[in-house]
């Protein structure tokens, strides 16, 4: 009787379709990498107009809604591209490494970059498309490490692609179907089109919370779209505990500049002339969508204080604890003549979970910046 | 080769400011990121690709040839666009303080695009044996 005998570590040879190809490898791995770097210009975009100084422009209004829903849509169609590509490749894993020798240490160099790519990947996806549900199964800050990770992606990438330079050039030269061996099944021209497909497929059906018009169609969408006055939220009154304090009769918007203070009533915001504005909210979690807003002109309230122009503002909210109780709204939101102390939405007195009595809403802004229940707004020296 | 050289030294700078950027947090939440990098790769070269693999062996051994690349075309994209969907179809971000977070039927969403890609790949079984003279028995390729 002898022993069972362990199985033989599989090696290159052992994956015999055709599909494992550079020539498939390099056309799929092409579209992922130009999906990765679209997600990761747009991503710098969200945290750049997430920092407190931003000096992005307050124009177009829908600037931050087309790159957020970019971002999100680029990371969508990233999956299907790197899960094929990922396959492709997948022999090479089992590559045994060179004798001991310059070429050993190049081959070591060449399998960390490699595995840092891979995570890194693997690891911005799994995260991105939890946080779009708002799911949070770890214990590390979502927007510090998405942030930090990308620049891992990227930089290895670029490792990566410096590496395959060559059998890239070489892959990409003549169709993708140049010497592949006759057989049945999927062709290496098939399966580059059905990693396409799938992914054209996965960002339509998840598309529709920032495009309205393929709601209907994005059945795997976090959102449908609705909410309380047709507009989703983010944190409801109750979830904020401000439910008591945004419907208090004492409520009172304080506007301070300097030694300068009012004290007004939302009848006194209301007495003052209104704006309408037309502008949406466009969360980083990707959703998006259109509302048309009426209220204040927060500079018609600034001037009320005798504020200059180019004053930044800090909006403070009821909400007694969360990171975004208080806001810095730099001085070219402040400024436009959109932004406003919004008081109604949709021909209706403002929800309390769209932020009755009053909130801001600024042209070009992410959501999470968009106070809610706005307390007090104190010009900045 | 020179470009190549220039190339890798840049991405080298950039993946080292976003691992310094990694090393900023404190130490657990740093395990954490790092359990989560492991993970992904663990589960998708030891779990994820073999199951595919095998699932190859399986189809190559069941379908005749001329349904192989239509069957196939069609898992590649179901599969992927499932793996896509798991937060949402495990629905764990939804929060009873918050109704317009996964507020659709997902099941039910699921189970159309399981069907429209069913119905996608027997249309294209079709076309192929319509195009073709002597249907499935016919051995012609």
């Amino acid at each position: 009787m002898t022993a069972l005998k362990t199985p033989p570590i599989p090696e290159q040879r052992d994956f015999p379709s055709r599909l494992h190809h550079p020539r498939v490898a390099a056309r799929v791995g092409a579209w992922l990498g130009i999906c990765f770097l679209v997600a990761f210009a747009t991503g710098l975009i969200s945290h750049l107009a997430q920092q407190p100084d931003s000096w992005l422009p307050s124009r177009p209004v829908w600037g931050y809604r087309l790159t957020q829903g970019v971002h999100v849509a680029a990371g969508t169609a990233c999956v299907p591209l790197l899960l094929v590509k990922l396959w492709t490749v997948y022999p090479r894993f089992w590559i045994r490494p060179p004798r001991p020798s310059r070429e050993l240490l190049l081959h070591v160099a060449e399998r960390t970059s490699v595995g840092v790519l891979v995570a890194a990947a693997i690891f911005q996806l799994a995260t991105g498309l939890a946080n779009v549900t708002t799911w949070y199964p770890w214990s590390f800050s979502f927007r510090s490490t998405h942030f930090a990770v990308a620049w891992v992606v990227i930089g290895a990438l670029v490792v990566h692609i410096a590496v395959k330079l060559p059998v890239v050039r070489e892959a990409l030269t003549g169709p993708v179907d140049q010497d592949e061996p006759p057989g049945d099944g999927l062709s290496r021209r098939g399966l580059v089109r059905t990693a396409g497909i799938a992914s054209a497929v996965a960002v339509l059906l998840t598309v529709g919370g920032t495009v309205p018009w393929l709601r209907k169609v994005s059945v795997l969408s976090a959102r449908s779209g609705d909410g309380p006055q047709d507009l989703p939220i983010n944190k409801s009154a109750r979830a904020a505990g401000v439910t008591a304090s945004a419907t208090d009769p004492a409520y009172r918007l304080e506007v301070v500049h300097g030694a300068t203070s009012i004290s007004l009533t939302r009848g006194d915001l209301l007495a003052m002339p209104q704006t309408a504005a037309g502008l949406p909210i466009a969360c980083v979690e990707g959703w998006s969508a259109h509302g048309d807003w009426s209220g204040v002109r927060l500079r018609d309230l600034l001037d009320l204080v005798g504020a200059p122009r180019g004053s930044a503002v800090t909006v403070s909210s009821l909400q007694e604890q969360g990171a975004f109780r208080m806001t810095h709204l730099p001085a070219q939101f402040a400024d436009d003549e959109l932004t406003l102390l919004a008081l109604g939405l949709g021909g209706e007195a403002l929800s309390i979970d769209h932020g009755y009595p009053a909130r801001l809403i600024a042209p070009n802004r992410p959501g999470v910046l968009q106070t809610k229940w706005v307390s007090r707004l104190e010009v900045e020296a | 080769m020179r470009t190549r050289l220039l190339l890798g030294a840049v991405g080298v700078a950039v993946a080292a400011y976003g691992a310094w950027l990694l090393l900023q947090q404190d130490r657990a939440d740093l395990v954490d990121t790092g359990v989560w990098l492991a993970g992904g790769v663990v589960l998708h070269d030891f779990v994820l690709v073999p199951l595919t693999l095998l699932l190859g062996l399986v189809l190559i051994r069941l379908l005749p040839a001329y349904l192989r690349a239509p069957v196939v075309g069609g898992l590649v994209v179901l599969g992927t666009v499932t793996l896509m969907a798991v937060p949402v179809l495990g629905g764990w971000g939804a929060n009873a303080d918050n109704p317009t977070i996964l507020d659709r039927n997902y099941t039910a969403g699921w189970l159309v695009v399981a069907g429209v890609t069913i119905l996608a790949v027997v249309l294209t079984i079709m076309l192929t044996l319509g195009g073709r003279s002597g249907g499935p028995g016919a051995r012609r390729r």
